[in-house]
């Protein structure tokens, strides 16, 4: 057996799904506190803040502006269509939206939560119908389509209904993750508890925040997700964009491993771990857009001092990348860490043992999700 | 004064680094090498300029009586066959000082040491005496032996000797050889004459020829006398490697032309259908101990094993074609081989192993070796004779001028060459394919994969050597004319004196 030296490898410092239950019901954070953490943490959701800002406001316009275009060739440039803005889109100098796009469709395909639910209703389809009554009687294109393909337009209204609303959602999200940082900067936030406390009292103050979504046609405004639908913030799209994004995800190359042919992809989508907390954040040489692409995103925006901590790192600026995505990994770890205390169904100090029983099934349910992901990232 | 240059600049530059004043640094002696050999191989450029690629025979020649009792001569010229060689020496002598890194053990000694060995291989490939050759064969035995044994690796010693006692036979059976066809002919003038084993009977000629086949046999090497070879690379440094395969295995080859062929053409006639068939044995059993290695290094040893019995195959067919083939063979081998072992030694100082059985996805932009990886794939491919590469030019010239003479061996060889393909895609698949990791996998594919490598990147100075290796693999892939042109009048010439034969197969 040859000999390798101990300073090119790092050892297995996963953690099973016990030890991550007892942190879950002791209070205790999934990530190790400490500074390093800190920085990474912080500096990372600042730059992915920033980037879930411009998703967003991307989006929010394609839903928005883009409504049922079957060709939205300009769906990336929000609507300026100077020559500057396209020489620099096909430049790549450049957002990339296609990572928004896949954790979309992630959300459309995996489609759980009261946002789906209300997508195959019959209140929904009403909507469709009226919807597409109006503008097929503008769009030659669409009067063509919609009698010949009875399907294909109102998928096209539920897509974008998930688009508006994953725009919403990146909306909170990033002006949260941009606090953070600066409540790191004045002192309010010094340690890793303290970045899942704030996630947490932010997830928890949005929880309610109504999700709507309508369409103005030749003047006449249209619902898609009406307000009477109910919709709210934290059951209805973060949740399912937990379960869609962080958990299920999709095969595609870069993930531990898929391989249909040799039936190592589930036949149950509800079983599979593709997400961002079991992703590999060494790519296996494949083509795909996630999550290198987000990691090019968030590169752009870079904190300083974050960027300086790499460069002190392995190969420096020549895994940057990869650097970023272990860090994207630990805060993704965080923002679970607080939508789990966010949803514990009791105080975690309660001493009544129904509620601790409830509590401990709700932790439960989660390590054994969580004890299979890329854990590893979490020691300090 | 051109060839004897040739000499002197390595020898006085050894001698100017055992004696340069004061305790200068390794780096610095590195840089004083490196400048030697730059001039040495300016000078084997001004060489090939020299040299009329339209005449037969010698050039160059220089001669003058040295120790006339005893037959030896000072007697240098340089031909079509040893010029490429020569220049082949130069370039990579220069690359072996240029990748010798970390040399804090005796750096004087080992400069010297590569210095003298270049003197010695230039010596060996120019000398117009059979003596001579033999002086500066035995040589480069010395250095060569002390950069294993000093600046090897774990079981260098082991190795070390080894490679002294075959050797040191090999040299024996040469020497005995040539004392012998000076002893039974009455010449004892150690020249290069051809017709000289005229005067012989065909039993006299065959013994003669025999030990020089098994004398050159054990330094090409060819299975059965090859035992030294793969502990020799897998103990010696990176550079060292690169002299061993690319330059000093071509002394054997050489040697095998130079006075087998040319010396005995009528015992190697008789002989040729058994060496070509020896040739398919070295190749098969090559390729195949190849296949079944977990070290990169021993596999490429073993290729080379396989690799040289083209050579054979080609000086046993013994047609314009074929000899021209193992010219470019035996150009080309030095090349591939160069960079295969310039590049294992690459991987193995960035993971600390070169075990494939550990080895995994080092191809991997991002934390791998890309660019290592990818010249391994080019040389890999030029080794397997793809088009385009010199690979390709040498062996489609073996085997075509081999085909008809000895269509068995030819086919056989044939099947080798496709081995190649078959243990070098493993290496490649197993070392540079899949995610990367460095560790022997436990059989829990989620665990393997939280593995952080954290390999050191490769240095631009790391690769330039290994860049320009691959550059001269594929221009001789491309352009075969301009090592054709040197060699093809040689090489005819040499056909047409020993089998009377001028045309093609």
């Amino acid at each position: 057996m040859p000999i390798i030296p101990a300073d090119l490898v790092h050892a297995n410092l996963s953690i099973d799904q016990e030890e991550v239950k007892r942190r879950l019901l002791a209070s205790e954070t999934l990530l190790t506190d400490s500074a390093d953490h800190l920085l990474e943490v912080v500096g990372i959701l600042e730059s992915y803040g920033e980037v879930l800002d411009a998703y967003s406001i991307n989006l929010i316009y394609q839903a928005e502006h883009q409504f049922l275009n079957p060709i939205p060739i300009f769906k990336y440039l929000d609507g300026d269509l100077s020559l500057g803005k396209i020489w620099r889109h096909l430049n790549h100098d450049r957002i990339n939206f296609e990572y928004a796009e896949y954790c979309q469709k992630a959300m459309f395909w995996h489609a759980t939560g009261g946002m789906d639910a209300y997508l195959d209703s019959e209140a929904f389809a009403e909507n469709c119908r009226r919807i597409i009554a109006a503008k097929r009687r503008r769009d030659p294109l669409l009067a063509v389509l919609a009698p010949l393909f009875p399907g294909f337009l109102p998928e096209l209204i539920r897509s974008a209904a998930t688009t508006h609303a994953l725009g919403q959602f990146w909306r909170v999200m990033s002006d949260l993750f941009l606090d953070l940082a600066a409540a790191e900067r004045d002192g309010r936030v010094r340690d890793i508890p303290g970045v899942v406390a704030f996630i947490k009292d932010g997830l928890v103050a949005a929880a309610a925040n109504p999700i709507h979504y309508g369409v103005t046609i030749g003047g006449e405004h249209f619902w898609v997700l009406p307000p009477e639908a109910g919709l709210t913030f934290l059951v209805d799209v973060a949740v399912p964009y937990v379960e869609a994004v962080f958990l299920r995800g999709m095969p595609f190359l870069g993930t531990v491993s898929f391989n249909a042919q040799a039936q190592q992809i589930s036949p149950d989508q509800a079983r599979f771990t593709y997400g961002a907390l079991y992703a590999d954040p060494l790519p296996s040489m494949g083509a795909g857009i996630p999550p290198s692409l987000l990691m090019q995103d968030m590169y752009r925006h870079l904190p300083p001092k974050l960027h300086q901590w790499y460069l002190q790192r392995t190969r420096g600026e020549g895994d940057v990348r990869v650097k970023i995505c272990m860090s994207f990994q630990k805060s993704m770890f965080c923002v679970t860490n607080a939508a789990i205390n966010g949803t514990m169904p009791h105080p975690l100090n309660s001493s009544d043992p129904a509620a601790q029983a409830a509590n401990g099934a709700h932790a439960q349910a989660w390590a054994e999700r969580l004890g299979i992901a890329r854990t590893d990232c979490l020691a300090a | 004064m051109l060839l004897t240059s040739l000499l002197l600049i390595p020898f006085l530059g050894t001698l100017a680094l055992l004696l340069w004043p004061g305790n200068p640094t390794p780096s610095r002696l590195r840089q004083i090498t490196i400048g030697i050999l730059a001039v040495q191989l300016a000078f084997s450029l001004a060489t090939a300029l020299a040299f009329d690629p339209a005449q037969v025979g010698l050039q160059l020649r220089e001669q003058h009586s040295w120790l006339p009792g005893i037959g030896l001569d000072y007697a240098l010229g340089v031909d079509g066959l040893s010029l490429p060689l020569v220049l082949i020496n130069g370039a990579l002598t220069l690359v072996s000082a240029v990748i010798t890194r970390d040399i804090s053990q005796r750096p004087r000694l080992y400069f010297a040491m590569l210095l003298l060995i270049s003197g010695a291989v230039n010596g060996a490939f120019l000398a117009d005496n059979l003596l001579l050759f033999f002086l500066f064969y035995e040589l480069e035995l010395i250095p060569l032996w002390l950069l294993i044994s000093v600046w090897g690796g774990v079981n260098r010693a082991y190795a070390a000797t080894k490679f002294l006692i075959f050797t040191a036979a090999s040299g024996m059976l040469i020497l005995g050889a040539f004392l012998g066809l000076a002893l039974l002919t009455g010449q004892v003038d150690f020249s290069l004459t051809p017709v000289l084993s005229d005067r012989l009977a065909m039993g006299g000629q065959l013994w003669l020829l025999g030990a020089l086949l098994i004398g050159f046999g054990i330094k090409i090497p060819l299975v059965p006398l090859h035992n030294w070879l793969p502990d020799a690379h897998t103990q010696a440094s990176t550079p060292v490697s690169v002299l061993l395969a690319g330059v000093l295995l071509k002394l054997g080859t050489y040697g095998l032309l130079r006075f087998g062929l040319q010396l005995f053409p009528e015992a190697w006639e008789r002989l040729a259908p058994a060496l070509a068939i020896w040739a398919a044995v070295s190749v098969l059993y090559g390729s195949l101990a190849a296949i079944a290695q977990t070290d990169m290094k021993r596999m490429v040893a073993y290729s080379s094993v396989g690799h040289m019995g083209y050579v054979l195959l080609a000086a046993a067919a013994n047609t314009p074609v074929s000899l021209l083939g193992a010219v470019f063979q035996m150009v080309s081998h030095g090349l591939i081989s160069a960079l295969l072992f310039l590049l294992v030694g690459i991987v193995y100082r960035k993971t600390g192993t070169r075990d494939l059985e550990v080895l995994r996805g080092l191809l991997n932009p991002e934390r791998g070796l890309p660019l290592t990886g990818s010249l391994m794939t080019v040389a890999v491919m030029a080794s397997a004779g793809l088009p385009g590469m010199a690979g390709f030019i040498s062996e489609f010239l073996v085997f075509r001028g081999s085909i008809t003479a000895f269509p068995l061996a030819t086919l056989l060889s044939m099947v080798g060459s496709g081995l190649t393909a078959v243990y070098f895609l493993l290496l490649v698949n197993r070392a540079f394919f899949g995610r990367l990791a460095i560790t022997p996998p436990s059989g829990d594919a989620v665990a393997d994969a939280r593995l952080d490598v954290q390999l050191a990147p490769v240095a631009p100075r790391e690769t330039i050597p290994a860049l320009a290796l691959a550059a001269g693999v594929v221009l001789i892939g491309v352009w075969p004319h301009s090592l054709g042109r040197i060699s093809e009048v040689a090489t005819t010439a040499l056909a047409t004196l020993t089998t009377g034969s001028g045309g093609l197969g």
